[in-house]
C-alpha cells in the first residue's frame, strides 16, 4: 500500500489544489507542500520496511488492471529503485518550498508540479511495462507546462523541444515495448517475468527491439545525440522545475535502460556496451567542453549534466566488463548523486538570479566577501560537482571509471574520458574565481543580500546529504548492491 | 422485420419532421419531441433485435448493432450541438427540415452498416450523401455554407459515378450483387478486372471517407459547413463506411489489397497531419485531423484476423468521443468569442479552466497520449499491425506520425495555456453543450484509465 501511497499522494494533492479558489495562494503552497510533504513521510517509511540484504522485489502491489490486455496494476521496489523513490520524495519536496517565490497561476504551478511528482514516482516503482510507459508519458503534459508557462525568454521553444523530442522518443519505445509482448511466450508485460525470458529473447529482431527501447530512454538521459533539447529546457525553466529536470527526470531515462533493456535483453546489451562507452565518451567530453564555453551560470550547470550523465552511462557500459560491480554501483550512486549536487547547484543559482535577475558570470565577482554563507555553500557544491574527494560527486565517479576501465577492449575510450574530468575541474573553478574571487562588481551594492532562512532549508539538507554520501556512500551501495549483483549475473549470463 | 425497426422508427421520425416542417414551419418544441422520439425509440428497437437476416438484402450482428449504437450516441450529441449553435437561432430557420435530414441521414448510416446487397448499398450511401449536401448548405444566406455544398455535392456525385462502376465490373464478374460473393474464401477470378473494379470501389470510398489522395474537398467542406453539421460529418459517416468495410474488408489478404490498404493508410495520415500543421481556422485543422485519424483507423484493416477489426471497433469507438468532444470544445468556444480561428482559444485557461482541461484531454486523447481513450486505440491498433508480418513499417509510419499530430493538436492546448486573452471575461456557454462536453470527456478519460469493460465488449461484439 505504501508505493500506491508515495505515488498517488500528489495526484491528490494536485486535485485538491484544483479545488481550491486560486486568489488564496498561501493555502495552495500550503497544501502542495503538506502532500509532497507526506509522500516523502510515507517514503522514508518504505525505506525503514525495505530489506536491503533483499534482491527480490518488495512491497509489492498487484492488481488485475486490464485483464483484456493482461495488465497489471504492478509496483514494488529493489535497490535499483528505492534510492530513487527517496529521492525522488525528498527533491519534490525540496522544490516545492523552492517555489514558494512564484506569484504567477500559483494554483496551476502546484497543480501541474504535483501531478509530475506522480508521473516521476511511477515510473520508478512501476513493475508492468504498459504502466511503466502510461507513468511515462504522464510526465510529458506538466512538464510542458511548467516550463511553457513558468519559465524565461524562450520558454515556448523550449517546452515545445523538450516534448517532441521527448514524445518521439516515447512512441519507438512503444513500438518496441509491444514488440517485446509479442515475442514473449506466453505472453506479458510484467517485467519480472519478461526479465526471465530473456534466454529466449535473440536475435537481430531483439537488437532493433532494444534500438527503439534504446531512443526513447537515451533523449531522456540525454545522451549524445539526442541531449539537444536539455540545455534550453534547463535554462529556461523555472528554478524549482529545473531541480526536478536535473535530478529526477533524468533519471528515468539511466533507470529504464537498467530495468527494461539491460535486465530484458542481455543478448542485445552485450552487443550494445561497446557503442555505449563511444557515447558515454563523448557525453563527458562534449559536455564538459560545451560547459566549458558558457557565460551564463544556468547554461554552465546545465551541460555539466550532460557531462555527468555521462559518467552514468559509462558506469552502466561497464556491466560486460571486468569491473562491473564498481561500474554499476558507481552508476545508480552518480544518479543519486547528480540529483542532490546538480539540484542544489541549481537552487543555489536561483538563488543569485532571483535578485539580480542574471546569471552571467561576467556580471558578478567578488561576492565571496558580501555573501559569506552562499559562497560557502556554493562551494561545497561545486567542488562535489567536479569530484573532489570527500564529497559526494568524487565516490560516484571513480566507481565509473574503475568499472569503465575493465572493459578491456574500449580502453581507449574510457581513457580519453579522462579529460573531461579535468575540464569540469577548469570550468567549475573559474566560476569559482569569476563570481566569487577577485574585485566586488560595485553595481550590485547594497543589492544582494545572503541566503533566506526558506532558501537555507531547501539547499542545506542537500548539501549534508552530499558530504554524508560522500564520506559514507557504503550505506546507499548495500541498499543496492544485491540487487545489481543480480543483473549483472543475469546480463553476462554469468 | 425486428432488424429493420430501428431504421422504420427513425425514418417515420424523419418523415413526420419534414411534414411538420411544411404544415407548422419554425417550430421548435415539437421538433425536439420528436427528434427524442425517433432516437430513444431506434435505441429502444436496437437494444431488442436480435441477430437476423432480412431478405437477403441487410444483416444484424453483434457488431453491426453496436456501431449503430454508436452512430446513435452520435447523432444525439450532434443534435445537442444543433440545438444550441447560434447560427441556427433565427427567424425562420427551418428546425424541422435540419433533424428531419439529420435523421434520414441516420437511416442511411443504419443501412450502409448492414447493407449486404451492393444495390442496397448504393442506396443508403446515396441517402447518406445527399442529405449530407443539403444540411452542409442548410444556412442559404451563408455563402460559405453554399459553396461547400456545392463541392461537396460535384465530389460526391463524381465519387458515387466511380462506385457504380465499379459495382457494374464486380457484377458481371461475380453474376450476382450479393455482397457475400465477395467474401467466399475461395475467389477464383480473372485478376486485372477485380482489382480494377476494386480500385474504382475503393477510390470511391476513399472520396468518401476523404482518404489521401482523395481528400482534397474535405477541408473546404468542414469549413464552409455549420460546425454541428462539420461534426456529424466529421463522425457519422465514417463510422458507416468503417463498419461497412468491417464486413467486406476481411478477406482482402485473398482480393490482394493489403499492400494497396497499407500505402492508402500510411498516405492519408501523413498527408493530414503535415497539412493539419499549418491551419489557423480550428475546423479546417479538424478536418486535416479526422483525414489523418482515418488513416489510422485503415491501419487496422490491413492488419490480419480480427485482431485488426477489433482495433478499428476499438479506436473508432473513442474517436467518437474525442472528435466530438474537440467540436463541443470549438462550439462552445464559438459561443463565447464568435471566431473560428485558433485565436479564439486564447487564455481559456483563465476564462474557464474546466473548459480549457477539457479541451486539452481531447487533445491529449487524438494525440495518442496515455491515459486517455485515444492510447487505447492506439496501442490495438499498433498491436494489430505488429502482430501482422511485414508491416512493422507501417507502424512506424503511424508512430512518427503521432508525433507530427502533437504539434498542431498541441497548438490549440498553446493558446489556451500560454497565451493571454484579450477578452478576460469569463465565457459562458449553454448548459446543455456543458453537458455534452462532461459526457464526451468522462467517456474520454475514465474509459482510458480503465478500459477493460469497455474492451470485453468489443471483444464480445468481435469474438
Amino acid at each position: 500500500m505504501s508505493l500506491t501511497l508515495i505515488t498517488f499522494l500528489p495526484l491528490i494533492g494536485s486535485a485538491v489544489i484544483l479545488l481550491l479558489p486560486k486568489e488564496k495562494k498561501g493555502l495552495i503552497r500550503a497544501f502542495a507542500t503538506a502532500f509532497a510533504g507526506a509522500a516523502f513521510l510515507v517514503s522514508i517509511h518504505a525505506y525503514l520496511n525495505y530489506n536491503g540484504g533483499n534482491a527480490e522485489m518488495q512491497l509489492v502491489e498487484r492488481h488485475a488492471w486490464i485483464p483484456v490486455f493482461d495488465i497489471h496494476y504492478y509496483l514494488g521496489v529493489d535497490g535499483l529503485s528505492m534510492p530513487l523513490v527517496l529521492l525522488t520524495t525528498l527533491l519534490s519536496l525540496i522544490s516545492v518550498i523552492a517555489s514558494y517565490g512564484i506569484e504567477n497561476r500559483v494554483k496551476e504551478y502546484f497543480f501541474w508540479f504535483l501531478m509530475l511528482e506522480t508521473g516521476m514516482m511511477g515510473v520508478f516503482v512501476s513493475l508492468d511495462i504498459f504502466l511503466f510507459y502510461v507513468f511515462w508519458e504522464l510526465t510529458l503534459v506538466p512538464m510542458y507546462f511548467l516550463i511553457g508557462v513558468w519559465g524565461g525568454p524562450k520558454k515556448e521553444y523550449a517546452a515545445v523541444k523538450f516534448f517532441l523530442y521527448t514524445l518521439a522518443g516515447s512512441v519507438f519505445m512503444l513500438l518496441g515495448i509491444l514488440a517485446l509482448y509479442f515475442s514473449s511466450e506466453p505472453r506479458t508485460f510484467d517485467l519480472l517475468q519478461l526479465a526471465q525470458q530473456s534466454s529466449k529473447f535473440m536475435g537481430v529482431r531483439f537488437i532493433w527491439i532494444f534500438l527503439a527501447l534504446y531512443v526513447g530512454f537515451a533523449v531522456k538521459v540525454p545522451a549524445f545525440p539526442f541531449h539537444t533539447w536539455l540545455p534550453l529546457a534547463h535554462v529556461e525553466a523555472p528554478t524549482a522545475v529545473s531541480v526536478i529536470l536535473a535530478g529526477v527526470l533524468l533519471k528515468m531515462g539511466t533507470y529504464g535502460l537498467l530495468r527494461v533493456s539491460f535486465a530484458i535483453l542481455p543478448e542485445a546489451t552485450r552487443w550494445f556496451m561497446p557503442i555505449l562507452i563511444v557515447i558515454a565518451f563523448i557525453n563527458i567530453v562534449y559536455g564538459a567542453f560545451c560547459a566549458m564555453n558558457q557565460r551564463d551560470i544556468k547554461r554552465m550547470v546545465a551541460y555539466s549534466s550532460v557531462n555527468h550523465m555521462g559518467y552514468c552511462l559509462l558506469g552502466m557500459a561497464a556491466i560486460t566488463g571486468s569491473n562491473a560491480s564498481a561500474g554499476l554501483s558507481g552508476a545508480v550512486l552518480q544518479m543519486v548523486n547528480h540529483g542532490i549536487i546538480t539540484g542544489s547547484l541549481f537552487l543555489l543559482v536561483g538563488v543569485i538570479y532571483d535578485q539580480a535577475h542574471t546569471r552571467n558570470i561576467d556580471d558578478f565577482g567578488g561576492l565571496g566577501a558580501k555573501l559569506p554563507v552562499y559562497t560557502g555553500i556554493m562551494t561545497v557544491q561545486v567542488m562535489a560537482s567536479l569530484g573532489l574527494p570527500g564529497l559526494a560527486g568524487f565516490v560516484s565517479e571513480f566507481l565509473c571509471f574503475l568499472g569503465g576501465f575493465g572493459q578491456r577492449a574500449s580502453l581507449l575510450w574510457v581513457s580519453l574520458s579522462v579529460i573531461g574530468i579535468v575540464v569540469t575541474a577548469a570550468f567549475f573553478l573559474k566560476l569559482i574565481k569569476d563570481v566569487f574571487l577577485g574585485p566586488f562588481n560595485a553595481k550590485w551594492e547594497g543589492h544582494l543580500k545572503d541566503m533566506s532562512a526558506r532558501e537555507l532549508v531547501t539547499v542545506v539538507p542537500l548539501v549534508v546529504l552530499t558530504i554524508f554520501l560522500g564520506v559514507y556512500p557504503t550505506g546507499l551501495i548495500q541498499l543496492m548492491d544485491a540487487t545489481l549483483t543480480n543483473l549483472i549475473r543475469h546480463v553476462t549470463g554469468g | 422485420m425486428n432488424a429493420i425497426l430501428p431504421e422504420l422508427i427513425l425514418a417515420a421520425a424523419a418523415l413526420t419532421l419534414l411534414l411538420l416542417e411544411a404544415f407548422r414551419p419554425g417550430r421548435k418544441i415539437p421538433v425536439y419531441f420528436l427528434i427524442v422520439l425517433g432516437l430513444a425509440g431506434a435505441a429502444w428497437a436496437l437494444g431488442r433485435s436480435v441477430d437476423a437476416c432480412v431478405w437477403d438484402f441487410l444483416a444484424l450482428d453483434a457488431s453491426t448493432r453496436y456501431l449503430k449504437a454508436l452512430a446513435l450516441v452520435a447523432v444525439a450529441l450532434v443534435s445537442v450541438y444543433s440545438a444550441t449553435f447560434p447560427g441556427f437561432q433565427r427567424e425562420g430557420f427551418p428546425w424541422g427540415t435540419y433533424f428531419g435530414l439529420l435523421l434520414l441521414s441516420t437511416v442511411g448510416l443504419f443501412l450502409m452498416m448492414s447493407a449486404k446487397d451492393l444495390l442496397l448499398l448504393l442506396v443508403a450511401i446515396e441517402l447518406v450523401s445527399v442529405t449530407s449536401f443539403v444540411l452542409t448548405g442548410i444556412v442559404r444566406e451563408d455563402r460559405r455554407s453554399s459553396e461547400a455544398a456545392i463541392k461537396y455535392f460535384l465530389v460526391g456525385a463524381f465519387s458515387a459515378g466511380l462506385m457504380i462502376y465499379g459495382f457494374s465490373i464486380l457484377y458481371g464478374l461475380l453474376g450476382t450483387t450479393r455482397i457475400d460473393a465477395l467474401l467466399a474464401p475461395t475467389v477464383d477470378l480473372p485478376a486485372l478486372p477485380l482489382t480494377g473494379a476494386l480500385f474504382f470501389v475503393l477510390a470511391g470510398f476513399g472520396f468518401k471517407l476523404a482518404l489521401a489522395p482523395f481528400h482534397m474537398w474535405a477541408p473546404d467542406v468542414y469549413e464552409g459547413a455549420p460546425t454541428p453539421v462539420t461534426a456529424y460529418l466529421s463522425v457519422g459517416p465514417k463510422a458507416a463506411a468503417f463498419g461497412l468495410l468491417l464486413h467486406v474488408l476481411p478477406n482482402h489478404g485473398a482480393l490482394r489489397l493489403t499492400p494497396l490498404l497499407a500505402a492508402i493508410s500510411a498516405l492519408t495520415m501523413t498527408v493530414g497531419n503535415l497539412a493539419a500543421l499549418r491551419q489557423t481556422n480550428v475546423k479546417r485543422l479538424l478536418a486535416y485531423s479526422s483525414v489523418a485519424q482515418m488513416g489510422y483507423v485503415l491501419m487496422g484493416f490491413t492488419a490480419a484476423g480480427n485482431n485488426g477489426a477489433r482495433a478499428v471497433l476499438i479506436y473508432l469507438s473513442g474517436y467518437v468521443f474525442m472528435n466530438l468532444g474537440a467540436f463541443a470544445s470549438v462550439l462552445a468556444m464559438n459561443q463565447a468569442s464568435q471566431t473560428e480561428s485558433i485565436d479564439g482559444f486564447k487564455g481559456l485557461a483563465q476564462r474557464s479552466m474546466p473548459l480549457a482541461l477539457t479541451t486539452m484531454f481531447f487533445m491529449l486523447s487524438l494525440t495518442g497520449i496515455p491515459p486517455f481513450v485515444g492510447f487505447i486505440g492506439k496501442f490495438s491498433l499498433f498491436s494489430a499491425v505488429l502482430q501482422s508480418t511485414g508491416l512493422v513499417w507501417l507502424a512506424v509510419v503511424a508512430a512518427v506520425n503521432s508525433v507530427i499530430s502533437f504539434a498542431y493538436y498541441f497548438s490549440i492546448v498553446r493558446a489556451m495555456f500560454f497565451e493571454t486573452s484579450d477578452r478576460p471575461a469569463p465565457l459562458s456557454f449553454s448548459p446543455a453543450l456543458a453537458g455534452c462536453l462532461a459526457l464526451t470527456g468522462v467517456v474520454t478519460v475514465a474509459v482510458g484509465i480503465f478500459p477493460n469493460t469497455f474492451l470485453l465488449l468489443v471483444q464480445k461484439v468481435l469474438p
